[in-house]
């Protein structure tokens, strides 16, 4: 029994560690590809100084952050204003726990699933995590007690409600397909039905445009939103904490960019492979890899749209929300509801 | 048990330390620390037990439900509560309700608790403002409310059937899983469940035709 128990949580610890290493080297190496992206999209050259092709350039940023002088301003509310960049990172980083970025792997006589933690309500957790997303965006903008602070903590408060609606309504529709709440489950279901953003393409654009909203991101960036704002909630944070905001955007685009793969994409599934008759580890690192790839893409389109697409005014925020994005996925829902029934899904 | 009750003592010596003498910090911090790291070195079987991470939910739960009622700012009121919620989500979660665990964590702390920190940013509450006590006749209902749903609880625990805290094993297949969730709403309960729904229309409606004084 003890012995069982030390393995669990050894292999348990093992998986967080990587996952925590491979998680923060992503975020950092987004900001270089951000920089890099853009720069490229307007005919610039972007950070090539430090490092061939500027490669260390995150590193230089996390030590200039680091050393920065921290500023309290002595009018927040400290506990709170303390509190904020942490509540905004920890859900980014927990929700991704239970999304499966790769099959099971058997090697030391165990059998490894490629997943932090199996659990029955995956799709469940994702949504309960999401919504804890809104309390660090809305706290810092309260703690601030700035009033530009308080107007992005309020917006972003409205649109994350929102947007979770739409978000919720369009998983619906794959959980009706797969008909379990399991991760796991969704991505066997696609292995052997085909991806689901082939016929569940509504659902699909509905959770890509909520995914960019949850995650505060143009051209749903009202929270901060520049022009208006100055930078709204985190304006009257600086150095390492400010920094955590970054990361905690960067995070966030992680874990929605590997929802979406693991939801419509198939998750770590490569059409075809079994046909090949790989050996196991190959087989595994390439689904492993190809799930790395579909994330590596998502995360690029994010980079992409930032650049190319203006920012919405807050009542046409409020209006697709609202107005469209949800009556479109309740139409879904009844769709893909009456394929189940017909036994077409 | 032990464990638990060291860590709750060493919490507690540590706040008093703090409390009487607020010049030396170091100490309300070191002292308390090598209590728990004792602790931890003999009785570390504990912390595989049921026991322990249920005593020790139940405790920050209590203390996250005082700290609502007690703390002068309204925002950390609601924090607290948070807190409060998430560890009644573990409690559901312990008693393998997982489904349950998880939408009380989406509907309370994530849909709920949204609304209280958006009125009360809106409403741009201070601290000072805050706690008003109410006079004497309200202290007394409250205290004696109080002390009957005490001394309710008392009674049944005492009276409790004798069931171990934790029996995995008595429950039904599937127990606490969505699937098992849905059967009962929409099979067994369904009538309750639709008279639930139309109900709270009904209230939504009201709350419009409230807050818009005029309907054009």
């Amino acid at each position: 029994m003890e012995r069982e128990v030390l393995q669990v949580g050894l292999e348990a610890a093992i998986k967080i560690a990587l996952f925590l290493f491979v998680m923060l080297t992503t975020v950092a190496y987004m900001t270089w590809v951000e920089r890099r992206v853009s720069a490229w999209i307007q005919d610039r050259r972007g950070p090539n100084r430090v490092g061939p092709f500027g490669l260390l350039q995150p590193l230089a940023d996390g030590v200039k952050f680091l050393f920065k002088e921290t500023i309290v301003p002595p009018f927040v509310y400290k506990p709170v204003y303390v509190l904020a960049p942490a509540l905004i990172f920890v859900p980014a980083l927990v929700t991704f726990s239970v999304v499966p970025f790769g099959p099971t792997l058997h090697a030391f006589g165990r059998d490894i699933r490629l997943q932090i933690a199996d659990v029955d309500n995956g799709i469940l957790i994702v949504l309960a995590f999401a919504s804890m997303g809104v309390y660090g965006v809305a706290l810092a903008g309260w703690s601030s007690n700035n009033k530009y602070s308080l107007m992005g903590g309020l917006r972003s408060s409205a649109q994350l409600i929102s947007y979770e609606l739409a978000m919720g309504v369009a998983v619906i529709g794959v959980l009706m397909a797969t008909g379990s709440l399991r991760l796991g489950d969704v991505v066997a279901h696609q292995e052997a039905y085909g991806w689901n953003v082939l016929w569940q393409l509504p659902g699909f654009l509905i959770f890509l445009v909520a995914a960019f909203a949850e995650t505060n991101r143009l051209p749903f960036d009202l929270p901060e939103a520049d022009s208006e704002l100055v930078a709204g909630y985190h304006t009257e944070y600086s150095g390492m904490w400010f920094s955590m905001f970054y990361m905690a955007e960067y995070a966030n685009m992680i874990t929605a960019s590997a929802l979406i793969v693991t939801l419509y994409f198939g998750g770590y599934n490569v059409p075809g492979l079994r046909l090949l008759g790989l050996p196991e580890p190959v087989a595994v690192a390439t689904q492993v890899i190809a799930f790395g790839l579909k994330v590596a893409f998502f995360l690029f389109l994010y980079v992409w749209v930032r650049w190319t697409i203006p920012r919405f005014r807050y009542d046409q925020l409020m209006n697709l929300g609202w107005k469209v994005l949800l009556p479109i996925g309740l139409g879904h829902v009844l769709w893909v509801s009456f394929l189940v029934l017909r036994g077409w899904a | 048990m032990h464990l638990l009750t060291g860590f709750i003592l060493a919490l507690l010596v540590s706040a008093l330390l703090r409390a009487t003498i607020p010049e030396r910090p170091l100490l309300a911090a070191i002292l308390p620390a090598v209590a728990a790291a004792g602790l931890l070195a003999f009785f570390a079987s504990e912390l595989l037990s049921m026991e322990f991470w249920a005593g020790g939910v139940g405790f920050v739960a209590i203390l996250s439900a005082l700290l609502v009622v007690m703390h002068p700012n309204p925002m950390v009121s609601v924090l607290f509560l948070i807190l409060h919620l998430f560890c009644i989500a573990l409690f559901y979660l312990m008693l393998q309700a997982q489904a349950l665990a998880a939408l009380q964590v989406i509907v309370y702390a994530g849909a709920i608790m949204v609304l209280f920190v958006f009125v009360i940013m809106l409403l741009n509450l201070r601290a000072e403002e805050g706690l008003r006590l109410g006079g004497g006749v309200q202290r007394i209902g409250a205290l004696s409310v109080g002390a009957l749903f005490a001394g309710l609880m008392f009674w049944a625990i005492r009276n409790r059937r004798d069931h171990p805290f934790f029996a995995p094993d008595a429950l039904v297949e599937g127990f606490g899983t969505a699937r098992q969730l849905g059967w009962l709403l929409y099979g067994k309960y369904l009538f309750a469940f639709e008279a639930a729904s139309i109900l709270l229309l009904a209230a939504m409606v009201g709350a419009v035709v409230l807050a818009k004084r005029r309907l054009q």
